[in-house]
């Protein structure tokens, strides 16, 4: 089966601080995948890495079979990868409709009137700045962003940052939306019950490397561990309960 | 004394549109790659002189357009040898490398074209005044600042309206976000730094055309192109337009009253506008940033 991500091996440094020590993961296509683990476990390493961004000093990277360790991230984004970033990094001095032309993507199904149909809320501000946004206005449109890209990887990190609960529904049922379309999704997320609950595939990252790889459904049945994972702790995850990752391909 | 004064205030506008061709340049290279570059008064020079040399074979017209084009492309060059290594470095080491060019250059054109100062020939009737009252306002003059008035529109509407603008203005503050929308950077980079340099050259033809040139008339404009940006505030093409003919008017007007300080003005205008805003007039919402 053709995976729309394949990570391999990943070391990562910041300067000399060594921050990924082996990430292995694997997104399966057309589904979601949840990567968690608590503050500094490498999480946005581990997609600035994916992306281009942080390119890794050893590893591999594939998307959809071709390899991509070390591209640019333009070159990454060509190939089908959308990127949400952390903190939505959208552009504050560009209004709604500019932000919306930056994307420079593959052609496809999304372009800005389908954008403007699937969050009515951006069309009618099309002519306000992004500084002018409120926090959930600001995430659609990191993700509408992405979209235009029309991309196969749609990767998002803590989109539900810092929004309120009902928003942070609409996030998760867009993302929801993009898989039924056909997408496959990494999603980083500090909202663990939430992440899980729309995820298929779920992996645990602590200290750099992966800790825990199984079926979200199992994972969000394990009390313990959700609570240890929202509690921000890396107890849950040592000893016994520590599975070797799961690794296909 | 009214005709000193509006004589002197026509000059300072004039001079003030130079200004404002430069520090637009200087601003979109600033902005977008971090480079504050100091071979950009060099540029205006090889401008000048590529117009020189071209004007007997393609006229004034054709060498105001082929001129400032031949010199973006040799700023493309520069740029891909030796400025683009030191993108995302401290700024000290491009600030090194443009200073140095900048002395290159001045040699370099004074190797080719000689020391001694040479004209750029304008067709004849653009040395004709206006009229005989305002005989100091030669069509040339209104050419030169209708041609500057042209460019600026121009360069603030590519920056609004057209795709590869948008992206410019993004990337001068979120260069990182713009590179995983799929946007090639290093691309956006260069042609941004030829758009700057097309500037500096346009300057260096139109500069020609009214004073002659001379291999260091690059280094007197550099300055107050820089105060003009600071004054309209670093990060705001907008600023930097008012900036450069705001200083162009004050040393013009002051020129009439206090000549020896009509340098001066300006870096007390600058003092002054950084006491009142430290950011500058445009530096915290101008209509760019």
């Amino acid at each position: 089966m053709t995976e729309a991500l394949t990570v391999q091996g990943l070391h990562t440094y910041y300067d000399k601080s060594h921050i990924l020590h082996g990430v292995d993961l694997a997104v399966a296509e057309g589904t979601i995948t949840a990567l968690l683990g608590r503050n500094g476990a490498g999480k946005t390493t581990t997609l600035r890495s994916v992306v281009g961004l942080t390119p890794p000093r050893a590893g591999r990277v594939a998307v959809f079979g071709q390899e991509t360790t070390r591209w640019p991230p333009f070159r990454v984004a060509a190939r089908g990868v959308g990127y949400v970033p952390e903190g939505r990094r959208i552009f504050p001095n560009l209004t709604v409709e500019e932000n919306l032309k930056v994307p420079r993507g593959r052609r496809g199904a999304w372009d800005i009137a389908r954008i403007y149909e699937l969050f009515p809320r951006l069309g009618e501000r099309r002519g306000n700045r992004g500084r002018q946004l409120s926090g959930g206005e600001q995430e659609m449109l990191a993700i509408a962003r992405a979209l235009l890209l029309n991309p196969r990887l749609l990767i998002l990190d803590e989109p539900s940052q810092g929004l309120a609960p009902l928003v942070v529904r609409e996030v998760f049922r867009i993302v929801t939306r993009m898989r039924a379309e056909g997408m496959s999704v990494l999603l980083v997320e500090q909202n663990v019950r939430m992440g899980l609950a729309i995820a298929d595939h779920a992996f645990v990252l602590d200290n750099g490397a992966v800790v825990y790889s199984g079926p979200a459904r199992e994972l969000a049945a394990d009390q313990a561990r959700v609570e240890a994972l929202a509690g921000a702790t890396a107890e849950g995850w040592s000893g016994d309960a520590t599975r070797a990752p799961r690794l296909s391909g | 004394m009214l005709q000193l004064l509006l004589f002197n205030v026509t000059n300072g506008l004039i001079i003030g549109a130079f200004y404002v061709l430069m520090a637009l340049g200087l601003s979109l290279i600033l902005n977008l790659s971090g480079v504050i570059n100091f071979a950009h008064g060099g540029f205006l020079v090889l401008g000048g002189y590529l117009a020189y040399t071209l004007t007997p074979f393609l006229g004034f017209w054709g060498a105001l357009i082929v001129a400032p084009l031949l010199t973006a492309a040799i700023g493309v060059v520069i740029e891909q040898t030796l400025i683009r290594r030191l993108y995302g470095r401290d700024p000290l080491y491009s600030l090194l490398l443009t200073f140095g060019l900048a002395y290159i250059f001045e040699d370099v054109t004074r190797y080719i074209w000689g020391a001694q100062g040479l004209p750029v020939t304008i067709p004849a009737f653009l040395g004709r005044p206006v009229s005989p009252t305002l005989f100091f306002i030669t069509y040339y003059r209104l050419f030169m600042v209708a041609v500057a008035a042209a460019v600026v529109l121009f360069l603030f509407l590519l920056l609004r309206h057209s795709r590869v603008g948008v992206r410019i203005r993004a990337g001068t503050l979120d260069l990182e976000t713009v590179s995983t929308l799929g946007v090639n950077v290093g691309r956006l980079r260069t042609f941004n730094f030829a758009l700057g340099i097309f500037l500096a050259g346009l300057s260096g033809v139109l500069a020609g055309g009214q004073l002659g040139l001379d291999s260091t008339m690059g280094a007197g404009l550099l300055m107050p192109s820089f105060i003009a940006i600071i004054i309209g505030g670093v990060g705001s093409l907008p600023g930097t337009l008012v900036g450069g003919l705001l200083i162009g008017v004050a040393s013009g007007v002051t020129a009439v009253f206090f000549p020896s300080a009509s340098e001066a003005v300006m870096y007390v205008l600058m003092a002054l506008v950084l006491l009142a805003r430290p950011r500058g007039l445009m530096g915290e919402e101008g209509l760019m940033t």
